[in-house]
């Protein structure tokens, strides 16, 4: 057989409905923005909690579950710079740096910045971050001040962020949908935008044992979806998601039954990705395999967060690669996961306003 | 095809492509060696490694599984992979 009849015959062509990925960049703009993105896989992160205090306490806290909450803190700069040095040293590039409340140790974090330039806090912008420490900061914002007094127990907690933050071009809000304060999001937003802010999404993932009533369901999840398309829609400027972000993180199911999770705790392989370089470091700087991932402690089943996400459909790239809208609406997510994670990288015009199904997982 | 299929040929044409793919500019075919470790002494990654997969699935017309990118370590193990997909075709 020659090879002109192989490649008529194989599954590589637009008859069978799967497009070769040539012809699939053919595209110009698919073509600019791939080469933008790829600019990136050399990304590879891990996940330190930095400390086990934090300063408030909310509902539906990941962090105070289970056994890491209980870890002995080690706050000595110097332990912090050997295993910054180390993670260089086995690959990491890009750190995350959460639990239970990172501003609380501002020298830590200078230690970290100086060792791994890459990288991303978690904060609940309480407290402002020095600007010594160069890495993204994302503020968590769980709905309006109200909604905040109630399940935060904090008091005018996004005046707070929003002057803790103003202008500073580290800053990216992160709100985080629950099933009761969807509607929120539209003031909310709204109050972001109109101090120039930025802002993403997250979904309230239940942690494992909740029972509390935030944890979504059907209707809540169609709403957040309708939404978060209203907010993209109203304010591109601000607003740092795209389609396929939102269609994502608002199927009936979890992201890991969708695209199959690729962080340790749930893919025993270490033959290449996540599943061999990633380690999520409690605040003693130890690592467990078996709980490692960006949220430990939360319910894979329900599991939806923007930190998932990032990883998870990110690393989903060869099932993308089939269709011209299903890669356009992958390169958005991509582009929308570098804006959210990296400081600097600048998201361009989503490809694909149309709502794409996630492809398949293959049998 | 698979007949004609020179191993030599096509590892060399292997290893065009991730010098080529994944911008290895100090790299040369003649100096890649087949049996590198890929992820282990090269440092590739996943997304390195969907990269390549894809264009490899263009050149050969085979369909690559992505559960698969563990078998694939190594050139040769990659030149060995194509072969016997196109063996089976």
């Amino acid at each position: 057989m020659n090879q002109t009849s192989t490649l008529a015959s194989s599954r590589c062509n637009t008859e069978s409905g799967i497009w070769k990925f040539s012809e699939i960049l053919a595209d110009a703009a698919v073509r600019e923005r791939w080469e933008k993105v790829r600019k990136y896989f050399f990304l590879r992160e891990s996940s330190y909690d930095m400390t086990t205090r934090c300063n408030i306490r909310c509902d539906g806290c990941y962090y105070y579950e289970g056994q890491k909450q209980f870890a002995q803190c080690n706050e000595n700069p110097k332990a912090w710079q050997e295993l910054m040095s180390q993670e260089k040293k086995r690959g990491i590039t890009f750190v995350v740096l959460a639990g239970a409340e990172p501003s609380l140790v501002p020298r830590i974090l200078e230690t970290c910045y100086e060792e791994v330039s890459l990288g991303c806090i978690a904060t609940n912008g309480f407290i402002r971050i020095p600007e010594s420490v160069g890495y993204r900061i994302h503020i968590s914002v769980w709905g309006n001040d109200r909604t905040s007094l109630r399940i935060r127990r904090a008091k005018n907690l996004l005046l707070k962020q929003l002057d803790n933050y103003q202008n500073d071009p580290r800053a990216l809000f992160v709100y985080t949908f629950t099933r009761n304060n969807i509607d929120e999001a539209h003031e909310v937003v709204k109050m972001i935008a109109g101090h120039g802010g930025k802002v993403t999404f997250n979904m309230f993932s239940a942690p494992v044992g909740y029972e509390g009533n935030l944890r979504h369901d059907l209707k809540s999840l169609d709403l957040t979806r309708r939404v978060m398309l209203d907010l993209l829609a109203q304010y591109p400027e601000n607003v740092i998601y795209s389609t396929y972000n939102a269609v994502a993180h608002t199927q009936p199911s979890g992201l890991h039954q969708i695209y199959g999770c690729s962080y340790p705790r749930m893919n025993p392989s270490e033959d290449i990705g996540l599943g061999r370089s990633f380690r999520q470091y409690r605040a003693d700087l130890s690592w467990d395999r078996e709980k490692a991932c960006c949220v430990p402690d939360t319910d894979c089943n329900d599991c939806r967060h923007y930190a998932s996400g990032s990883a998870v459909v990110t690393a989903r790239l060869h099932r993308h690669a089939t269709q011209p809208d299903t890669f356009r609406s992958w390169l958005d997510y991509v582009d929308t996961y570098l804006a959210v994670w990296v400081m600097g990288y600048k998201k361009s015009d989503n490809l694909c306003p149309e709502q794409v199904e996630p492809p398949q997982r293959p049998e | 095809m698979s007949a004609c299929v020179d191993q030599e040929a096509l590892i060399r044409r292997i290893a065009e492509i991730i010098i080529f793919e994944l911008k290895l500019e100090n790299m040369t075919p003649e100096a890649f060696a087949p049996d590198l470790d890929l992820v282990d002494e090269l440092g590739v990654d996943s997304m390195d490694m969907a990269t390549v997969v894809l264009v490899l699935q263009d050149e050969y017309g085979v369909a690559i599984d992505e559960d698969d990118y563990p078998k694939l370590g190594s050139i040769r193990k990659i030149a060995d992979y194509i072969r016997q997909n196109l063996e089976n075709k």
